[in-house]
């Protein structure tokens, strides 16, 4: 498991973006409000860029796909943040209130 | 222990942090806080994994915009100081902490385990002039997609919060 060095191994990199999925995926669940979720999906899309790097900086250190790969992760996110944030600001302005579990009509 | 590896298990131990001060933390602003945290640790990892033209885009694009974003969002979606309550019922988090516990050590035994091939470290010499290469060559039609992706979804963002009707 271990290379020379700790972070000359594929392991390291890999423990850390299951754990950022895994918070992600504990933050999805239980945070209440909307932007709390949104963040929490922030996290796992980096936990999947950083393995993308990681698999290409390993596995395949030939051409830089992976790191490709995480700049168009990247400019998702930026996008997906833009578009959720109005929807959740046009929901504030509605209900007056962004906790999921007062949303229950989509509309009137 | 060499005093690069200590620098790597700083960036790996500020990551973790960060990760779980957004998940856990009572306050929608202290996750916003927590994830510009985690934003920086990985940055300092894509160092460490030899790209630093990532880490610089890690810190402008997540930290320099889309926090910057969610922070505007808490300025215009109202007060949060009367409702700064975040917790569900314990019944709920005692379900996602399972939920999480349980998927980690699933997803890490399974990639613990693959064949991935580990090896040829040491010889990796990718710069971002390969980048810039690779994505004006092999990757220009997803490149602007992602361009057109971008464009379309300000529009609509704009759209979404001008041309509605708001409160009835």
């Amino acid at each position: 498991m271990m290379g020379a060095f700790m972070y000359n191994s594929l392991n390291i990199y890999l423990f850390l973006g299951v754990f950022l999925l895994c918070c992600g995926i504990l933050g999805l669940i239980f945070r209440r409000t909307l932007i709390g979720m949104l963040i929490s999906i922030e996290l796992i899309m980096n936990g999947a860029g950083l393995n993308f790097v990681a698999f290409n900086r390993f596995a395949a250190p030939d051409a830089p796909d992976g790191m490709v790969f995480t700049l168009f992760i990247m400019g998702l996110a930026a996008a997906e943040t833009a578009v959720a944030l109005a929807i959740i600001i046009l929901i504030f302005k509605r209900f007056k209130r962004i906790e999921v579990a007062g949303l229950e009509e989509m509309k009137d | 222990m060499s005093f690069g590896e200590v620098i790597f298990v700083l960036m790996a131990v500020v990551t973790m942090a960060g990760a779980l001060t957004t998940v856990l933390s009572a306050s929608v602003i202290y996750a916003m806080v927590g994830l510009v945290v985690t934003m920086f640790g990985i940055a300092g990892i894509y160092v460490y994994l030899h790209a630093p033209f990532l880490a610089m885009m890690q810190i402008l694009i997540y930290v320099g915009a889309i926090t910057i974003l969610i922070a505007f969002a808490f300025m215009l979606a109202g007060p949060f100081y009367n409702k700064p309550k975040e917790w569900t019922t314990g019944g709920k988090f005692i379900t996602a902490f399972l939920v999480s516990f349980f998927s980690f050590f699933m997803f890490f035994g399974f990639v613990q385990g693959g064949p991935w091939g580990e090896g040829k470290a040491g010889t990796f010499a990718i710069s971002t002039k390969d980048i810039g290469r690779a994505l004006f060559d092999r990757y220009a039609l997803p490149f602007e997609m992602i361009s057109l992706l971008i464009v379309v979804a300000i529009i609509g963002a704009t759209m979404l919060a001008l041309f509605s009707r708001g409160e009835k």
